[in-house]
């Protein structure tokens, strides 16, 4: 099966007590366009696979800027390591990876994601669709494509 | 096939946490930078850039358990 190879990103994190000399973060980050099926409006922006997650959920702020209004959309309550009930909203959006990976989601925009800038593809919605592959030692990531 | 990697905390360096900033779109170079992104988004086309690429510098640095 072919597929489309992407390279981790290091993000540095500060020193903290238990960290002194500070971390370099691994993360499967990649840039991604996403659109706005019901308004057609689209921007690019960072997405990282985060297969822990239930579902695909970007910053609130991003709606606003694809010209969705989240008071229109269906609400349902989120959470994630502290922090709970965080209000999400969902629509369907075309996100597009690569020119061989891009695909419908109906995703959540939540302001609790607002602090990360950028948005997560969980399991349903992205992982339901592809196979990826994590090879942290060598700092690459492969997504099967369909 | 393979991606590029791109180098963002270079071109991140300097920006003030919290910021929203737009990236050209052929990542090289940052266009417009603010507090609130809308506004980020303005400025970005005003400076030319129509299609930028969007990341937010955050408020601390910090490991991510989402």
């Amino acid at each position: 099966m072919p597929t489309v190879e992407f390279p981790y990103l290091g993000i540095a994190i500060d020193p903290s007590d238990p960290f002194p000399s500070g971390q370099i973060a691994k993360r499967p980050l990649t840039r991604a366009i996403i659109r706005s099926v019901a308004t057609g409006k689209r921007m690019r922006c960072f997405v990282c696979l985060d297969s822990g997650a239930d579902h695909c959920v970007f910053p609130a702020s991003f709606a606003t800027a694809l010209g969705i209004d989240i008071l229109t959309l269906k609400k349902h309550l989120t959470g994630g390591v502290g922090s709970t009930a965080n209000p999400t909203y969902y629509t369907n959006l075309e996100i597009f990876l690569a020119p061989d990976i891009q695909f419908k989601s109906y995703v959540g925009f939540s302001p609790a994601m607002d602090a990360h800038g950028i948005g997560l593809l969980g399991q349903a919605g992205f992982f339901e669709y592809y196979n990826v592959s994590f090879n942290q030692k060598d700092m690459k990531f492969s997504i099967e494509t369909t | 096939m393979a991606t590029t990697a791109m180098n963002v905390a270079e071109l991140l360096k300097g920006i003030p946490e919290g910021a929203w900033v737009a990236i050209s779109e052929d990542a090289h170079k940052v266009v417009a930078y603010s507090a609130d992104l809308q506004t980020t988004l303005k400025t970005a086309r005003e400076n030319g850039e129509d299609d930028p690429l969007i990341v937010r510098i955050p408020e601390q640095s910090s490991v991510l358990f989402l």
